[in-house]
């Protein structure tokens, strides 16, 4: 038996076993225990409470809901609002990030100590303390009575009204495809046209297409808008309420305020970093090509930056998407708060529990494989550049 | 650091200043508008926080919420809440102690006399004993505290170094079992990791806190507040776990290689050899992380705790100073900027060092 | 010697039978057959691939064979760990890129293994290391640490750290190959220095001088066979494989 031990063949199959073993018995003593304590409590475990309507309502979605629809229908509109606010926060903390990074990689010293300040400051600062800030801003702000207007824009303590287009849902949804057809279109069409168009010919042609894309779009919205309305719907005080235009709930706004801010400071770095990696060569060898300063920053700078930036990048959009989660704390419903309500009202802890993970691991693996897509598309190419 | 340019000694001021901030017309803009952002910035909030600010309680809040500037009277009527929370008032000191013992044992910890496993292990696990006896007395002549009693900043420090004293040795753990030969034991650990990690702490800490005493024998569920605790060592230790595991990847393969052949066992190997010149790698990683998760226990107040974010709610939440919530939350944002600036600071300090060290 | 109990007495100080050696689907090692007697020196040369340091560093395990029988000291190397640990304190090994503890001074780099897996006392530690540094002739830089020293002198450390052990059989591989040139014959001279003291030493070098100077026996191998060995003087004469030949006009031809 000793001598057994002593053997390392022996011995490494058993801690395997061991290891792998016990963490599997973990698991499951834990699930046997929680189905005893929840059949206790006159909860059968299995999926069907999947199809049984809700009884409470979400604050926030894009899809109709009422308190009738089933939980299945929930969690949809869970992971929407999820993703709805992860991408309005990713955007809008893109956009600030860039602002602040080039700041802080401009020649100007200025700049630079603005943009520093400003990362130092809030990236110091937790993201849900900031949160809290701007949803106690926003709820002090005036009711809707006292709220003034300014260019179709109402600032109130129930929200962040705007003009909103007067259109079913049909032609809102084909008319937001046209848009993102409208980005998308022209890069698309650069690529297929790289080799045989010359340069010139292409921007020509990728220009035409968003134009024709955004063209479609317009018309969509004209012709789909409601019969008797004017296009677009301005709020307006009616009696103590505000009635039409479209409402952004301070939840939503706080958050994807806090993000943008707190996210923006992140991404900041992480531009500036791009930029400190592209090689002083690379750029001296634009400057003595004769290119103009604005040609060596978009031809030069710029694309061995980005492709710098997009692995750190998309780690950061990850970890925005899970920053979504922040909502049950000024109760806005993103998916995770939609998973506690249900396990409050519902108790099928286990199954939810085995919900919220698939949910996030999707979120996670779409958002990576989208990232390794595009990092594939553009890494250079060939291996004899580096050493 | 690479913000300061020293200009040579130019002939006049005048025209270093032409040179560095308006040699071109773009450049001229660019260094107004920043000027522009920068004075009315730095103008409102001295205006709002000094100028016109109230800071004593005299008026009560009814003369604060009329002047045009901050309210400090609410932190100075408020502070005790917002850092030492339910704690009973005569006993706050006991409370104050705790926290400077956590200061005290961070300053130490970043002394690099203190940087071997024995004596860091020492510094942290004398820290934390001392704390938890300060705070939960029932010996020498201190009162009983109940942990339900604990708020405010000490609690946000209580779960700050108990999270860091439990998922450091289960990061270095986690990174050996998933740095193992042995392919199961790899693969199991590294399922576990990438689960940990997919997940948002949010949600680790409610099914700590919420839905695992479902799953745990009764007299096995423990305290809501170690429960919590636990989770968020683990979502830690996931982390800190890949952040070692790039340490020891940084150590050449040789040094396990000599170790062997010098007939050194698995442990003398990994003890000796391989975690020193790891952690050594890891050390930025390291602090940065320490700085993430600092910031990251805030989030505890969702799953009901009374710490720090919950006490400054609670501060203004309630009576007569509830138009003095952004006060509030400036004193916290204060403080954590306080505590999280100068962490990174160092470790920026720490990495620049070590960035010399290898040329 | 506390060391030399520990294994049986008698018998060759390695031998290798039927030696087979795959990294995946690549045959790293084909039957390969050696016996080492004590106090013998061994040479091993041949083309970068040929499998020689793979060899040498199956004898104290840094490889896992897959095939033959490898006994070293009269204690068979198969799976029992006692075995491994018995045969690596007694076998030291020097390698080509030193592989020094940074993180230790010289001074400690030498004691460790004493202490540690010897138990040693320290101060009996410090006192064979200390004697050891003398013999690699770098006693005054015992304090410093390895960064410190140029790329002589880590490899004399390395050696001196190994003796330290006093094993009975010295592994070496390709100790010179990373040196700069007017480094190699300090090296060299150390390990002509521990030959004549009868350690039972393996290299696998391409120092040929040290080789006909040393040497009992030279190997020659390629494609993960032996496929001459002789005396040096007849290795370098008189040899008969075209390989051989071949070889030793691209070593000895520049």
């Amino acid at each position: 038996m000793v001598s057994l031990l002593r053997n390392q063949k022996v011995r490494n199959t058993l801690l395997q076993v061991v290891y792998v073993g016990s963490l599997a018995a973990l698991v499951l003593a834990g699930i046997i225990i929680a189905r005893r304590n929840l059949a206790e409590q006159g909860i059968t475990s299995g999926f069907d409470f999947l199809y049984k309507s809700t009884g409470w309502d979400v604050n926030f979605s894009l899809l109709p809901a009422t308190a009738n629809d089933p939980y299945w229908w929930f969690f949809l509109i869970g992971i929407i609002n999820t993703l709805f606010l992860g991408c309005t926060g990713l955007i809008l903390a893109t956009l600030v990030g860039t602002i602040v990074g080039l700041a802080r990689t401009s020649a100007n010293e200025l700049a630079q100590l603005l943009g520093r300040t400003y990362v130092d400051i809030f990236r110091n600062i937790p993201l849900i303390l900031q949160v809290f800030f701007w949803y106690a801003l926003i709820t002090h702000l005036p009711t809707p009575r006292a709220a003034h207007e300014a260019w179709g824009l109402l600032l109130t303590s129930r929200g962040l009204y705007v003009p909103a287009p007067n259109v079913g849902g049909v032609a809102m949804a084909l008319a937001t495809s046209a848009v993102i057809a409208a980005i998308a279109l022209p890069v698309w069409l650069g690529r297929t046209s790289r080799l045989s168009q010359p340069f010139g010919q292409r921007a020509t042609i990728q220009l035409a297409g968003a134009a024709a894309a955004l063209a479609c779009a317009a018309i969509i919205l004209v012709v789909g808008r409601l019969p008797d309305a004017p296009l677009l719907d301005f709020p307006a005080l009616q009696g103590l309420n505000l009635r039409g235009g479209l409402r952004v709930p301070p939840e939503f706004s706080a958050l994807a305020i806090a993000i943008a801010i707190y996210g923006g400071s992140y991404i900041a770095e992480i531009v500036r970093g791009g930029f400190k990696s592209v090689g002083k060569g690379q750029m001296e060898a634009a400057r003595s090509l004769g290119l103009s300063p604005w040609r060596v920053f978009t031809l030069v700078r710029l694309p061995l930056a980005l492709r710098a930036m997009l692995p750190i990048l998309a780690n950061q959009y990850v970890w925005l998407m899970k920053a979504t989660t922040m909502g049950i704390a000024v109760g806005f419903t993103d998916f995770f708060m939609i998973v506690a309500l249900t396990i409050n009202h519902s108790g099928q802890t286990l199954e939810v529990i085995g919900i919220l993970m698939g949910g996030f691991l999707a979120i996670n693996l779409s958002l990576a494989a989208v990232f390794n897509r595009i990092n594939k598309a553009i890494a250079l190419k060939g291996n004899q550049l580096r050493g | 650091m690479e913000m300061v340019i020293v200009a040579p000694p130019a002939p006049g001021r005048l025209e270093d200043l032409k040179r560095r901030f308006f040699a071109t017309p773009l450049q001229a803009l660019l260094s107004l508008i920043s000027l522009a952002i920068m004075v009315s910035t730095v103008w409102k909030l001295l205006n709002w926080a000094v100028f016109s600010a109230v800071f004593t309680t005299s008026g009560g809040p009814e003369a604060c919420q009329a002047a045009a500037g901050a309210c400090w009277s609410v932190i100075a009527a408020r502070w005790r809440i917002i850092l030492f929370g339910l704690y009973p008032f005569e006993e706050q000191w006991r409370s104050a102690l705790a926290c400077l013992t956590v200061v005290v044992m961070t300053v130490l910890s970043c002394i690099p006399a203190f940087w071997t496993g024995r004596r860091i292990a020492l510094v942290w696990g004398a820290g934390a004993a001392s704390y938890y006896v300060l705070m939960k007395g029932g010996v020498l002549g201190l009162s009983y505290v109940g942990e339900e009693a604990w708020g405010g900043l000490a609690l946000t420090l209580f779960i700050f170094v108990t999270t860091c004293l439990i998922g450091f040795p289960l990061a270095v753990c986690l990174a050996l079992l998933r740095r193992s030969e042995l392919p199961w034991i790899s693969r199991t650990t590294g399922l576990i990791i990438d689960g940990v990690r997919s997940l948002p702490l949010i949600s680790i800490l409610f099914t700590f806190a919420i839905v695992l005493p479902f799953a745990l024998p009764q007299w096995l569920a423990g305290d809501k507040l170690y429960r919590v605790i636990l989770g968020s060592a683990l979502f830690f230790s996931a982390y800190q776990a890949e952040i070692v595991r790039g340490g020891m990847q940084g150590v050449p393969a040789g040094q396990e290689e000599a170790a062997m052949a010098l007939g050194m066992s698995y442990w003398q190997r990994i003890g000796r050899i391989l975690l020193p010149q790891a952690m050594r790698n890891a050390l930025p990683a390291t602090i940065n992380q320490f700085v993430i998760s600092f910031k990251e226990t805030s989030l505890v107040v969702i799953v009901g705790f009374f710490e720090i974010l919950a006490s400054g709610n609670a501060a203004y939440g309630t009576g007569e100073w509830r138009f003095a919530y952004v006060e509030v939350y400036a004193f916290i944002a204060f403080i954590y900027f306080v505590f999280v600036f100068s962490l990174s600071r160092y470790g920026a300090f720490l990495e620049r060092r070590m960035a010399v060290g290898e040329r | 010697m506390i060391s030399s109990n520990s294994t049986k007495a008698g018998g060759p100080a390695v031998r290798i039978e039927n030696l087979d050696k795959y990294y995946g689907t690549f045959h790293a090692l084909r039957k390969v057959n050696l016996s080492v007697e004590r106090g013998e020196r061994i040479v091993i040369c041949g083309p970068s691939g040929s499998g020689k340091s793979t060899m040498i560093r199956c004898i104290n395990r840094l490889e896992q064979h897959n095939g033959g029988r490898i006994t070293v000291l009269g204690t068979e190397l198969n799976d029992d760990i006692g075995n491994i640990d018995g045969i690596r304190r007694e076998v030291g090994m020097v390698f080509q890129h030193f592989n020094l503890f940074p993180h230790m001074t010289v001074l400690e780099n030498c004691m460790i293994a004493p202490t540690l897996v010897r138990n040693q006392p320290r101060a009996e530690a410090e006192a064979t290391a200390r004697r050891y540094l003398e013999k690699v002739r770098i006693p005054e830089q015992a304090m410093k640490f390895p960064g410190q020293l140029s790329g002589g002198q880590q490899q004399r450390v390395a050696i001196a750290r190994a003796l330290c052990m006093q094993p009975q059989i010295m592994l070496f591989d390709e100790p010179t190959s990373a040196l700069d040139p007017e480094m190699i014959s300090e090296v060299l001279d150390v390990m002509v220095t521990l030959a004549s003291d009868g350690m039972t030493m393996i290299c696998v070098t391409h120092e040929m001088g040290f080789a006909r100077r040393v040497a009992d026996r030279v190997i020659f191998m390629d494609g993960g066979e032996i496929v001459e060995q002789a005396p040096p003087e007849e290795f370098f004469t008189a040899s008969q494989n075209e390989r051989t030949r071949q070889f030793l006009s691209q070593v000895l031809g520049h």
